[in-house]
């Protein structure tokens, strides 16, 4: 349902205009239009509100975001946050900045050194993690080294599948040192080798440069564990650890106090930031003169007093709300709100594919709700693939809560389910025939024919095109609101025309065919004698040509009964190839399959068509789209 | 003697339906596909660009089904 919109006019004191703005954001009902498009020739031209403090409040808020990650996260405290709250958020754009910078500067310069300090030991922790990890695995190769002085010792990691280059090292190693040197391995683990070398010092920069340029990975102890014992290394990297965690154990103790000192304030200031960020992105819209501010926007009515009176708390008489009057014709610029219940708007989100409604229109989505479900449960109509796209789509829907677009394609496919299963038990099948065959379900009979799909064939043509009739008409009706709406007389004419056309159309095939009278005939011959001049006049002499086109649409829906028939043919021949199988087990696995394609295509198929129905042979009945969509001023993702 | 005529004809009415279906959807599915990579918002209602010359396969299948009920 869309809701009525009034244009209005806020009028305050230029001292106010940041307040006002503040209030207008949280009340979130105004969709914003840019003062300068509303001044005619002659009126005053207000000037733009310069935005002086953008860049400003968006530095800020880049900082405050950067020193909030920095501290560790404590709970909210929502009474705390609140009283602070209270007390900044009528500050003005430059108390505001005063107070973050003020707030940001000695503690983001503390916290920077804090974190830098607690990243630095971060990292020490991990190297003396590799050191310990490294020595404790070539700790047993120690008592196979010869102790010697002036020697220098290196340990290379080699992978196993290349344990041949240890030879290869070995030769150069010769022509290096002049075979002043012991090469010993060992494994390691499964993966890798470790190879001591210990040489002579005075080749120390050729053999690094050798090992450097061969791209070995080679374990580089730091100055001060060379020459020392592997144990004596290992207690001394112990030693390091413990210091460097009691360090940081301080900084998490300095940080969780500031933490605890600053976090509410921030977070509180960092929501002001934000909001007042948004809030200048729209200033350019307003128009202002020497004292006072003009802003513009479109409002349902339903919220008019609402917002009437959060202006009037804050401000009293001092900022004026001003109901503008709208001429017929311009009211089609007043952007759309639907206001549909929970349960349409997932069709809000299909009409979407083809824009918006336009304000005066009549919003297709409710009709969309009654019908889409309806056509759907048609074409598939089986209880056992009712309850299982009912399943699979809780379950989507379920998994993926955070997108948008598929809670609302699963939702349809929620109320699809349940006409798909009514119709399943109208129809009598439970996976196609095997229900009936089980002798679990049957066929019901209604208005004197069993809804057999395959045996009925042709009554169920007959009503799919019923539908399509009542559906198309349905569609001309709205049209006629629509034009009257809109005050058309032309358009008035061609819908009734087409209405009648139509009519007498079926009732001269009808009469024709010897179903009724033949006395019908000459009646459905005169309903099409004043059926076209009435079109010719509403739509010209090519809106005759309409008549074969709204024909055509109306067959269109033969398509209920033709995919139905599809889908019902696959089931059948899913369970007649099952049950051709010798082996019980590979009948099953065959059906199974094939029941599977089935749901899938049921799932795409019969959704994509009465989709189709609505958007191309409903729709373009009464639909004309070209809407702009109500934008309410507000925080991101408020009510 | 088995009476060819019925299934030839209603083989025809279908296949023509489908032939004439597919050319119709290849021409708007590689413009649908060129639109898409363009701008992707516009992929739903690409979707049932691609699906409009559907009926005409469709009314085939209807006319098909209706001549093997209606004449054999």
């Amino acid at each position: 349902m869309l809701q009525r919109m009034n244009k209005i006019q806020v009028i305050g004191p230029k001292t106010d205009l940041s307040s006002v703005v503040d209030v207008l954001y949280h009340t979130g009902t105004l969709h914003l239009e840019d003062v300068s498009k509303s001044i005619a020739p002659g009126d005053t031209i207000l000037k733009k509100i310069d935005v002086s403090k953008a860049s400003e409040i968006s530095g800020l808020l880049v900082r405050m975001g950067g020193l909030l990650l920095s501290l560790p996260k404590v709970p909210d405290e929502p009474e705390k946050q609140k009283r602070f709250f209270d007390e900044v958020r009528k500050a003005t754009p430059d108390e505001l900045t005063t107070l973050s910078t003020a707030t940001l500067g000695g503690l983001e310069e503390t916290v920077k050194d804090l974190s830098g300090r607690k990243a630095d030991l971060v990292f020490t922790l991990s190297t003396l993690a590799k050191y310990e990890d490294i020595i404790g695995k070539i700790q047993p190769l120690e008592n196979q080294l010869p102790v010697l002085e002036g020697f220098e010792v290196t340990v290379i990691l080699i992978q196993r599948e290349f344990r041949e280059v240890v030879d290869v090292i070995r030769n150069i190693f010769v022509d290096i040192t002049h075979n002043q040197f012991e090469l010993i391995s060992a494994d390691v683990d499964q993966a890798t080798i470790a190879v001591v070398a210990v040489f002579n010092k005075k080749y120390s920069e050729q053999v690094h440069s050798f090992l450097f340029s061969q791209n070995v990975n080679e374990i580089r102890l730091p100055p001060e564990y060379m020459g020392k014992p592997f144990r004596e290394i290992l207690t001394s990297i112990a030693e390091r650890r413990k210091k460097a965690l009691d360090e940081m154990k301080g900084i998490d103790e300095k940080l969780g106090q500031l933490s605890a000192e600053w976090y509410q304030q921030l977070t509180v200031l960092r929501r002001i930031l934000e909001d007042r960020n948004e809030e200048i992105r729209v200033f350019s819209k307003f128009g202002q003169t020497d004292y006072t501010f003009v802003i513009i926007g479109w409002i349902p009515r339903k919220f008019l007093n609402r917002t009437k009176e959060a202006l009037e708390k804050t401000f009293g008489k001092r900022v004026l709300v001003h109901e503008l009057e709208v001429a017929q014709d311009k009211m089609n610029e007043a952007p759309t709100f639907y206001d549909n219940p929970w349960f349409v708007k997932p069709f809000e989100f299909l009409m979407g594919l083809i824009g918006t409604s336009s304000y005066k229109e009549i919003d297709p989505s409710p009709i969309m709700f009654i019908f889409f479900p309806i056509f759907f449960g048609l074409m598939v109509g089986d209880i056992a693939y009712g309850i299982i796209i009912l399943a699979i789509a809780l379950f989507i829907k379920r998994r993926y809560q955070k997108e948008l677009w598929l809670q609302h394609l699963m939702n349809i496919l929620v109320m699809c389910s349940i006409p798909t299963i009514i119709f399943g038990y109208l129809y009598g099948e439970f996976f196609g025939n095997f229900g009936e065959m089980m002798g679990w379900i049957e066929p019901v009979e209604f208005l004197g024919i069993t809804w057999n799909r395959i045996d009925a064939m042709i009554p169920f043509l007959i009503l799919a095109i019923s539908i399509g009739v009542f559906h198309v008409f349905l569609g001309l009706s709205l049209g006629i609101i629509n034009a009257i709406t809109e005050r058309s007389k032309k358009h008035v004419c061609e819908k009734c025309g087409m209405i009648l056309a139509i009519t007498g159309l079926i009732v001269v095939l009808v009469s024709v065919a010897g179903m009724i009278s033949e006395v019908f005939t000459s009646i459905g011959v005169v309903m099409l004698l004043i059926a076209f001049p009435l079109i010719i006049y509403g739509g010209g002499f090519f809106g005759a040509f309409e008549v074969m086109s709204t024909v055509g649409n109306i067959l269109s829906y033969a398509r209920i009964m033709a995919i139905g028939m599809a889908s019902v043919v696959l089931a059948l021949v899913a369970n007649e190839l099952g049950g051709s199988m010798d082996v019980l087990l590979v009948g099953i696995l065959i059906a199974a399959m094939l029941h599977i394609l089935n749901i899938a295509l049921a799932m795409f198929s019969p959704f994509l068509h009465s989709l189709r129905l609505h958007l191309v042979e409903f729709d373009s009945k009464f639909y004309k789209g070209g809407g702009r969509i109500y934008t309410p001023f507000k925080k991101e993702g408020e009510g | 003697m088995v009476d060819w005529g019925i299934p030839i004809g209603a083989g025809i009415a279908f296949g023509m339906g489908a032939i004439g279906t597919g050319m119709a959807q290849m021409k708007i599915g590689s413009a649908g596909a060129g639109t898409v990579a363009e701008r992707p918002e516009t992929f739903g209602l690409m979707v049932v660009l691609v699906a409009i010359p559907e009926t005409l396969v469709i009314l085939g299948f209807v006319v098909s089904a209706m001549i093997m009920i209606m004449l054999e």
